[in-house]
């Protein structure tokens, strides 16, 4: 692709052999779908390092080879023609859709859509074949313009490059990526890691020792539930109210709500009134003064914790309820130890993970049911050894896109 | 601002946008009912921006989030890629649609409003928002403008009218919509490792990202087998169907029920 329309060497080439190459893409399907109806839809399992390393080097040099050797043969003129291309790059978007429409997760193992490893799309035969044939293709394409090589051809390079390494470096590497997941209790160490995909359980290098785990929550909003319908009435501002003291919501035909008072942490005395603690158990407080018509009521709304139950008061048909603010940013406090010595303080984040020996620490998850009460963080360990090809390949295609764009924009400006 | 203002906004946007249109009528003979209209057009599309700007002030967060949120992006897009057409190729037909288009996702927001909602969910809050979302909102702006344009020529095609310039602008319109594509695709899956670990998992937003970007880089394949190009035009205006599943189709497939991406329905 990215050949304009006027000028280009490989983009002059005549449409013919499109219908060849969509029959041809169509049987590598077909092909791939029947090796999975007789393997009863295992998929395809790519090999492990070396191997996977001297595959794509072999085929590398397979793709050289028969593009300098044979380039002027019509066969292989084909097979890295446009049209291969272009069928290939349909045939991906149409098991692509697939997997866009099947859910991709375990199926009853006798089912149609298993048999045929619909539900495993991106790791079945007739998506690794299309792969690989689409690789050859782009491949060969590329060696027709890397030799001899011309700084016209430079954008063609980058973007067609960068593709063919970013897919087949995702694609080869994909055996070895390790995603792990390590939970750790407050104040405790572990090193041991659940590798949930193949059901096992690893012993990281180093061990993750859990300081602290902090959750920062949005303010705590108050609503009104309607029973009947299951659902939260809107106020006439359409906004979820936040609870802070002074603050008025009201609800259009049934009354309105202000916020009198605002305790973050306290516990309720048997009368149900709150008391203010210092400790974290401390749950949030709101004294609230109800109008509906022509009656007024004060009373004490909580959304509760794990050992106080919520309160809430009925307004008509309908309560006032607290909800509990959603988590803002979750955080773990930890210490890494490495089996030789080596340690390291670090803080886990969403969006902010950590290097560590080679692995990418990530703040994953909590105990979720217990909020911000919890003393259990999910962190994940992921080691991918073939990231940075990947990203060059990502680099690439960006660079060969800043091109396109700058010659495009050009070309607008002639057109 | 919030969204109690928003009916108000709506209204005088669309009001400006239509009174302009009208104005276009008279300014075919007088310069002033000319400058009138621009003025209207304009200031459409500038109240729409200082809602946006007001908005994502008072949720203090970038209004990003929802579909309704992305529809006002898009409703502010849209049309200056119209004004900029115009004022660029002369090309006087694609600021209506691209007014037309805009009007009806104010609708769409109007008649489904949004819940005001601050919370912005720890794996949202990251540099790469910003980016990654503003990409593919201007992407899908050029390509549906691209569309609209493609299907005005499959119109003026059958009506034997056909115009050269009008399939070359939508052809522009879809390669700068395929390169702010590429880049958001790319963008998103840098994000993607920082926030959850790997930069692809064929997540059915990821994967139908895919599709859609194979669907345009089959299309400047298309260009490069020298198509006619009068039957690109039927594939612009197809192809951004694709495009819509993927914003928010997506979320009504039975695939997407484990998506980590349902949060912008």
């Amino acid at each position: 692709m990215m050949e304009n329309v006027k000028t280009g060497s490989a983009g002059s080439e005549p449409a013919a052999g499109f219908k060849e190459s969509a029959f041809f893409t169509l049987t590598a399907i077909l092909a791939g779908f029947v090796i999975e109806l007789f393997s009863s839809g295992k998929g395809i399992d790519f090999p492990g390092w070396p191997f996977n390393l001297i595959f794509l080097l072999l085929f590398g040099v397979l793709i050289f080879a028969v593009g300098l050797l044979f380039r002027e043969r019509p066969l292989v003129k084909w097979l890295g023609g446009i049209p291969m291309g272009l069928s290939l790059i349909v045939g991906l978007a149409l098991l692509s859709l697939v997997g866009g429409v099947v859910p991709q997760d375990a199926m009853p193992p006798g089912s149609f859509a298993a048999s045929l490893r619909l539900n495993g799309i991106f790791s079945s035969w007739p998506f690794a074949l299309v792969t690989l044939l689409f690789l050859f293709n782009l491949g060969l394409s590329l060696v027709w313009k890397i030799v001899p090589f011309k700084p016209a051809n430079l954008q063609f390079i980058l973007f067609h490059g960068g593709f063919w390494l970013a897919l087949a470096c995702g694609l080869a590497g994909a055996t070895q990526l390790e995603r792990l997941t390590v939970p750790i209790y407050e104040g405790r160490s572990s090193n041991k890691a659940y590798d949930r995909k193949h059901d096992r359980m690893i012993e990281l290098p180093f061990s993750i020792y859990l300081k602290d785990f902090q959750i920062d929550q949005y303010v705590h909003q108050f609503a009104m539930y309607d029973p009947k319908q299951d659902r939260l009435v809107e106020t006439s501002s359409k906004l979820l109210p936040e609870i802070r003291k002074g603050v008025k919501a009201e609800w259009p035909g049934i009354g309105s709500v202000t916020v009198l008072d605002y305790l973050s942490h306290a516990l309720p005395r048997p009368d149900g009134a709150p008391v203010v603690v210092k400790s974290e158990m401390g749950v949030p407080f709101a004294k609230v003064r109800i109008e509906s018509g022509n009656k007024v009521a004060e009373s004490w709304i909580s959304s509760g914790g794990p050992e106080v139950r919520p309160q809430f008061v009925s307004m008509g048909e309908y309560f006032v309820v607290m909800l509990e603010g959603q988590p803002k940013a979750f955080r773990s406090i930890v210490k890494l130890n490495a089996d030789k010595g080596e340690s390291k303080s670090a803080t886990l984040e969403v969006n902010k993970p950590v290097d560590f020996m080679g692995w990418k620490l990530y703040q994953a998850s909590y105990d979720e049911k217990a909020g911000r009460w919890s003393t259990l963080s999910l962190v994940e360990a992921i080691r991918d050894p073939w990231l940075p090809a990947v990203y060059v390949g990502f680099f690439m295609i960006m660079a060969g896109n800043a091109l396109f764009f700058w010659k495009g924009l050009k070309k607008m400006e002639e057109a | 601002m919030t969204l109690v203002d928003f009916p108000s906004m709506a209204i005088a946007t669309v009001a400006c946008w239509s009174a302009g249109s009208a104005l276009q009528i008279p300014a075919q003979r007088s310069k002033a009912f000319g400058v009138a209209s621009w003025l209207l057009m304009i200031s459409g599309t500038a109240v729409l921006t200082w809602f946006l700007a007001s908005y994502w002030i008072a949720l203090e967060r970038p209004p990003l989030r929802t579909l309704g949120e992305t529809r006002l992006w898009y409703a502010t897009f849209i049309p200056v890629i119209g004004f900029l057409v115009e004022y660029r190729y002369k090309i006087r037909w694609l600021k209506y649609y691209c007014m037309g288009l805009a009007a009806l996702f104010l609708g769409i927001n109007y008649l489904h409003p949004d819940v005001f909602q601050k919370a912005l969910m720890p794996a949202l809050q990251s540099v790469w928002f910003v980016p990654h979302v503003v990409v593919y909102l201007v992407a899908y702006a050029l390509l549906a403008a691209s569309a609209a344009s493609g299907w005005h020529n499959v119109i003026q095609n059958l009506r034997h009218k056909r115009s050269e310039k009008g399939e070359s602008m939508s052809h522009y319109l879809a390669l700068l919509g395929f390169v702010l594509l590429t880049f958001g695709l790319i963008f998103g899956a840098l994000w993607a490792k920082e926030a959850w670990g790997h930069y692809w998992t064929w997540d059915p937003k990821e994967t139908w990202a895919f599709i859609s970007w194979l669907a345009y880089l089959g299309y400047l394949h298309l260009v490069s087998m020298k198509t006619d190009p009068r039957k690109l035009q039927w594939y612009l205006g197809l192809a951004f169907i694709v495009l819509l599943v993927c914003w928010f189709g997506v979320n009504y497939l039975p695939s997407a029920q484990n998506s980590v991406h349902t949060y912008s329905g």
